[in-house]
């Protein structure tokens, strides 16, 4: 106890924030690099290829380029980003809540925040990374046009999709951690699946219609679109659509923090 | 350097009913002393350290840990205190060294600093032989020790330790609470609950007993024991459970 306190603590608060944040995203990195979460990702990195290129064999005369991009779109930013978010995500901070490191965490100043933003971190860089790979990968084997072009488009839809769907299931980490997986697919299906396809104002805020927008829109398919599905998309320009999941994944995270920052944690045998 | 003042705490049950908890505890620990807050369960021991802890709020009352009210300031209050449960919560797959670097960091500490305090604390509390294996594969007694190096990684003047010996044999109980008189020894305010109260008879300085939420009695061993047999029956008499058979 003789150390001077300028000499121990980092003198930014930002830089203890950042610190703090980093070592519980390594936390949970390192808790994902077990050889069965390891051969999960290899399965999410491989099973799209291995689903286009069964439809590839099975389809007699070829299979449309833009039914291949579309069908890409549907196994990658969204099943497997959506798949590997809630194995990633939502458990992770239940466990904290529920396992009893938590409260060693949150004795800690700024440690439920840390907490929170750092799983957030170690979900998106690995659910990111898998989804990543495996959109590469079936590009490389769908032998499509222009392969860069669409590599790059796939790399922003999987950016977008894992930090907002990622701030989605913040939510129900934090406030039922006890049926945090279960209250997660829920709101994946309510929020973004049912939600998200109602061509109403409420599907304004979900996730599922900006990455279908910009898919739309990256992919110039807008003026080919049947009247029908045209309202399945929102017309305007993809830096809305981006802006959009920004300010929706900031929205969400922030409630979640503070959620937690003032969620109370009492001992069971005295209530 | 510890203080609860008519601290109350209330709880709503699912039932809609009011559980009070705490009802107006009152409790001092100087530095260098060790004090000992027993209780059965449900007593309220476990909802007053959490309240110290800044894990829970206080509806009432005051509770201060080195000056630092936990309401008005609980990161001043968390900067100040070490907090061990009897769940240690380790995380299975990281090891001693790895727990303390990240909790040192969740601190704000610098990295040289977090190395001098591993250093410091593998040696005080004799982590060598385990600092580099993965909690999940430590004993019991080991994985307590990882408990409260990672408390101590940031050198906190006043520790709060929630029934730590629980899950323990004899020697390992033993062993912890013999690390816990050296940390009073350095000038250290503890306080600590348990069941146990033959292990901490002769070693804490003073007994706070609790029972409903309320303190039923406190002081020094000889003063809570009083003309009784030991402090198993100076417990049993202040909360009304009749003799010891």
């Amino acid at each position: 106890m003789n150390v001077p306190q300028a000499d121990r603590f980092d003198a930014s608060p930002w830089a203890a924030a950042v610190g703090s944040v980093l070592a519980v995203a390594m936390f949970q990195i390192r808790r994902l690099l077990s050889w069965q979460r390891l051969l999960l990702a290899g399965l999410g990195v491989v099973f799209p290829a291995a689903v286009m290129m069964a439809v590839r064999r099975t389809a007699r005369t070829g299979l449309d380029d833009d039914l291949a991009v579309l069908m890409l779109y549907a196994l990658v930013p969204e099943a497997v980003c959506m798949l590997g978010l809630l194995v990633t995500m939502c458990p992770a901070v239940a466990d904290e809540l529920e396992r009893g490191t938590w409260v060693h965490v949150a004795v800690r100043p700024g440690g439920r925040r840390a907490l929170l933003l750092g799983t957030y971190l170690a979900a998106v860089a690995w659910t990111g990374a898998v989804a990543l790979l495996a959109a590469f990968l079936a590009l490389a084997i769908m032998q499509v046009p222009q392969p860069l072009h669409l590599a790059g488009i796939f790399a922003g839809l999987v950016a977008l999709s894992t930090l907002g769907r990622a701030a989605l299931f913040s939510l129900p980490a934090v406030i039922m951690p006890k049926r945090a997986l279960v209250a997660s697919v829920a709101a994946a299906l309510v929020v973004e699946y049912l939600a998200g396809f109602l061509p109403a104002v409420v599907n304004q805020a979900t996730v599922s219609l900006r990455l279908r927008s910009l898919l739309v829109a990256w992919m110039q398919w807008r003026q080919r679109l049947p009247p029908e599905m045209q309202m399945l998309v929102d017309p305007q320009p993809p830096w809305v659509q981006i802006a959009a999941v920004a300010v929706l994944s900031v929205v969400l995270v922030t409630v979640a923090a503070v959620i937690l920052e003032f969620r109370q944690f009492p001992p069971s045998d005295e209530i | 350097m510890i203080e609860v003042v008519d601290l109350v705490k209330h709880y709503r049950a699912s039932d809609g009913s009011v559980v009070r908890a705490v009802d107006g505890v009152s409790l001092q620990v100087a530095p260098g002393e060790m004090v000992g807050l027993l209780g059965a369960n449900g007593a309220g021991k476990t909802t007053t350290l959490r309240v110290l802890a800044t894990l829970l709020k206080p509806t009432a009352g005051t509770a201060r840990v080195a000056g630092c009210d936990v309401t008005v300031d609980p990161l001043g209050a968390r900067r100040q205190l070490g907090y061990v449960s009897a769940t240690t919560g380790v995380p299975d797959r990281l090891t001693a060294r790895e727990i303390m670097r990240s909790y040192g960091r969740l601190h704000g500490m610098r990295e040289p600093e977090i190395a001098r305090r591993i250093a410091e604390l593998i040696a005080a509390l004799d982590l060598r032989d385990f600092a580099d294996r993965p909690a999940g594969r430590l004993s019991s007694g080991q994985r307590q020790r990882v408990s409260l190096a990672r408390a101590l990684v940031h050198d906190p003047p006043a520790l709060v330790l929630d029934e730590p010996t629980n899950a323990l044999d004899v020697v390992g109980a033993r062993d912890l609470l013999g690390l816990l008189d050296g940390l009073r020894g350095e000038g250290r305010a503890i306080l600590l609950s348990t069941h146990r109260l033959h292990e901490i008879e002769r070693r804490c300085d003073r007994f706070v007993i609790i029972h409903g939420g309320r303190v039923v009695a406190q002081g020094t061993a000889a003063e809570v024991v009083g003309g009784r047999s030991g402090l198993d029956e100076a417990f049993f008499a202040a909360i009304g459970a009749g003799a010891v058979p």
